[in-house]
Formats: C-alpha cells, structure tokens, sequence
C-alpha cells in the first residue's frame, strides 16, 4: 500500500532532521520536512483553540512569521479557514483574483512579504482538532499530486505529536523510546480505519473523556501491548475489548 | 428497472444538492439508492486520496467484513483496477477460479457476494475514485443498468463539487479531503451514539442523519457538536 511506504519514508526524514539537531522530534522537524517535500519557501505550525488557530508553535522563516501572525491578527486568511472548513486550503496563486476576493486584507500584505502562494492544512482527526501547517512559496504554482499526498501525511503526523497524552508538542522521554516515533507507530498509523474512528467515539462514553483523549488513549494502549492499533481498534468496536478507566493499566499485567 | 424509482432518485438527488448540503449524507443516499435502483446487494463510494490510499467515503452497508472488502482493493481488485485504467471493471462470477484478485474475490464470496462491478468517477482526465456494487447472484449487469450505474458515479462526482466552480485546479483535492475529515468525524459520533444507546453502528447513522433532517442542520456539523459535546445525550435538549 503506497501510503504506508511513503509514511515510512517521510518518518525517516523527520528523525534525520530530529536527530541532526539533538533533540527530540517535534512539530518544528515535520514542518521543515514539509518545506521541503512541498517545495516551499518556508512553513509554520500553529495550535488551534475551539475558535481556531491560537498561537504559533514554530516557524521556519521570518515570512512564515509574519503570515502566520498576520491571519491570527487578522481572523482572515488560509490557514485561518482551514478549521472551519475541515479540508485543506490551496492557494497556489495569491494574485490570481479569487484569492483577493476570499481574503481581502490578507492577501495584499501577503504578497507584500513575498509569498505568493499559500498551503494551509487542518491538524485534525474528525473532531479532534489540534492546529494548523501552513506552506508558502515565493512563486506562485499548485502542488503537485505527490507533494499534496506529502503535506497529507506530513499534517497527520503532526496531529498525532500534538495529540499526546504528555502533554503535546514535544514527546516525552522515557527509556522505551515512546515519542522517537510518532504514537510509537508511524506507518501503522498511515492507513485508515473506520474503527479508530468509531472506537475514539465509543471511549468517550466508557471513559468520559474528550475525543482527543480518547485517541491519546488508544495509542498508548496499542503501543503499550505492542498491538497494531487498527486491531486494538476492532475489537472495541466488536466488543471483545474494554478500556480500564485507570490509564495505568494500559501497559497491562 | 423501476423508471418511477429512478426518476425518482435524480430529483432526490438534485433536491439535495441545492439544499444545506451534506456530502458524506449525500453519498451514502447515493449508494443505498444505487443498491435500490441496480437491485445491488451493496454499494459503495470509494475515493483515491492523495495520500495513496482508496478510502471508502460512504456505503450502503456496515456489516462486518464490508469494510475489509473496500480495504482490500488497495491492494487487488476492480475499484483498483478501475482508478489505474478510468474504465469501468467487472467481475461476472467471483466464484471462477480464473479471477485476477484471488484475495478479494476470496474475500468478497465470504461475504456472500458473487458478482462486482467498479465504475469511474472522472473529473476530465483524472479519476477520483469510484462507485463499487456488489450482487450475491453470478451474471453481469444489464447494459442499461450499468449506463445508469455510470450516471450515479458521475452524480457523485458532481456532488464532490458542489457548487465549486473547477477554475483552479486545486478544488477538487480540497473538496475530497473535506469528504474524508467529515467521514471521520461522522464515524467517532456514531462509536459514541452506539456506546451511549447500546445500538449498532447502522443505527447510531440513521438517528445521526435523521436528527441532522430534523433540525436542518449538516449531518458533519451534527456530529462534531454531539463529539464535542460533553453531555452525552441524543438528540441533544434545545439549545445544545
């Protein structure tokens, strides 16, 4: 299955940037990552409330500065719609007229900074809603196929790094090497399952927690059990499995 | 074929698309009049995402080893054939030992299905995904049946728009992935809905889609706020 292979490929590169740094992987590596698989001039990453993007996490460059703190200021922009509109936003040319029209004060002082087009991904799984990645490039032109399918994945990463029971943002350390890969499965991770989906929604109610939580959860059990999490993930829904409230008894007897 | 029925169906269709429009709720109408209209056992709408996976957007039915039979044609079988070719795929007897997906059709006679049929979903030169049907009896569809079986996929394909205009390139991909996210999150509110009633994943849709009705509201809205939500009652008290 290709996505699992390019998953793979593209975790490769987060822990070379990661490791090239000495420190542990964080969204600052996926989204340098992302700049380059994009083709971009520069990227950043920002948190989201349950209003929108909040604050900035990183950024490469100081455009990507000024654009990300630009549409915070604002309340307009790509990255600023890609919540709401749960999908990605590709403006592959600011001064193409259309981008004018949908974002009437950011885009002039967008391309002011030089960029001329903008990449925004949602950081979300379903409603699970992490953040935003945003690309730009100093030359205006689509993603290609390939790079979308790259940003992609790259956003899903990014969303689980952020949706970690330590904390988010930055893995915690722990003798196991959780956190040197993202959920401790990365590739796994890379292919779809409704299961997931629908087991986070059954773990809210089992465990009264948040969807966010509930998926944190997930992993932590599928990883602690050295268990594809799509597995995990089938039998809840089957009902052969039951979370203990107690999350310290996810790492089992 | 019931001409009432399909008659029907296109304006149902059309109705919905001009109205506060939901395209996971739209697609899944697609398929489940697709196996209505096509007397199908089962019909799905599967899309190629750019991540270089076909995921299923929206099918007819739950049951188990119906997801299984989707994810497996990532790897063999007429949706992937159809999405590398843009021609339509058929498979008349997946019984016949001579069949070119060994896994799926082994798979899909399992799961009491004998004949398949993939159709393209094109957007000018690119095939987005495809409208999958399954029969439990062997023999091919009828011609006019797999014109109106095309027609279907290329409603779908038009209700992926919606009332997107195709200037820049980029509408299309941006529309999939909002049919992707807004699956996922229809999915966790279904686990959470089944959990909360103790009814099956089928059901948990139908109340999901029904309150969505109701209430005139997106089926994908509906859902988010019922996850969010802390309460875990359904349909949520005015107000909520």
């Amino acid at each position: 299955m290709m996505s699992v292979n390019r998953a793979t490929v593209l975790w490769g590169l987060i822990a070379e940037h990661a490791a090239a740094t000495g420190r542990r992987v964080a969204v600052a590596d996926v989204c340098a990552v992302a700049v380059s698989s994009a083709q971009a001039s520069g990227g950043w990453v920002a948190a989201a409330s349950s209003r929108g993007p909040d604050f900035l996490l990183c950024v490469t460059d100081r455009v990507s500065e000024q654009l990300a703190e630009l549409q915070l200021l604002l309340g307009e922009g790509p990255a600023h719609d890609v919540l709401a509109a749960a999908a990605p936003v590709l403006a592959g040319d600011l001064g193409d007229g259309e981008a004018g029209r949908r974002w009437p004060v950011f885009t002039p002082e967008a391309r002011a900074t030089g960029a001329m087009a903008v990449f925004a991904f949602p950081l979300m799984i379903g409603a699970i809603r992490s953040g935003v990645i945003g690309l730009y490039r100093s030359s205006p032109g689509p993603l290609s196929s390939l790079q979308l399918g790259d940003c992609l994945l790259l956003a899903d990463t990014a969303t689980l790094l952020l949706d970690s029971l330590d904390g988010g943002g930055i893995p915690a350390a722990d003798g196991s090497g959780h956190g040197t890969r993202p959920g401790g499965q990365s590739p796994d991770l890379a292919v779809h399952r409704v299961e997931i989906d629908q087991a986070t929604g059954m773990l809210t109610v089992q465990l009264g927690i948040t969807a966010g939580e509930a998926f944190a959860r997930l992993r932590a059990y599928a990883y602690a059990r050295d268990r594809r999490l799509a597995d995990v993930a089938g039998d809840i829904v089957a009902r052969r499995l039951r979370l203990d409230p107690d999350p310290a008894q996810d790492a089992g007897p | 074929m019931d001409s009432e029925l399909l008659s029907g169906t296109f304006v149902e269709l059309a109705d919905t698309m001009v109205a506060e429009f939901d395209i996971i709720d739209f697609l899944h109408m697609l398929t489940d009049r697709s196996v209505a209209l096509l007397a199908a056992s089962a019909a799905g709408v599967v899309l190629a995402d750019p991540r270089g996976e076909l995921r299923v957007a929206a099918a007819s039915s739950d049951a188990a080893g119906m997801a299984e039979l989707f994810q497996i044609q990532n790897d063999q079988g007429p949706c992937l054939d159809c999405f590398r070719t843009g021609r339509s795929v058929t498979a008349a007897d997946l019984a016949d030992p001579g069949t070119p997906w060994p896994r799926f059709a082994a798979a899909a006679t399992q799961a009491g299905f004998r004949t398949v049929e993939a159709l393209p979903m094109r957007l000018r030169d690119q095939v987005i995904g495809a409208l999958n049907l399954f029969r439990a009896t062997p023999g091919a569809f009828e011609p006019a049946d797999l014109r109106i079986a095309q027609a279907l996929a290329d409603v779908a394909t038009i209700g992926l728009l919606q009332e997107r205009s195709l200037r820049r390139s980029e509408t299309m991909a941006e529309q999939l992935q909002a049919a992707l996210n807004s699956r996922v999150v229809i999915e966790q509110a279904k686990g959470k809905l089944a959990e909360r009633l103790g009814i099956d994943m089928d059901e948990a849709f139908r109340r999901l889609r029904d309150h969505a009705r109701n209430s005139n509201r997106r089926l994908s809205d509906v859902a988010r706020n019922f996850v969010d939500s802390t309460s875990a009652e359904f349909p949520p008290s005015p107000g909520h």
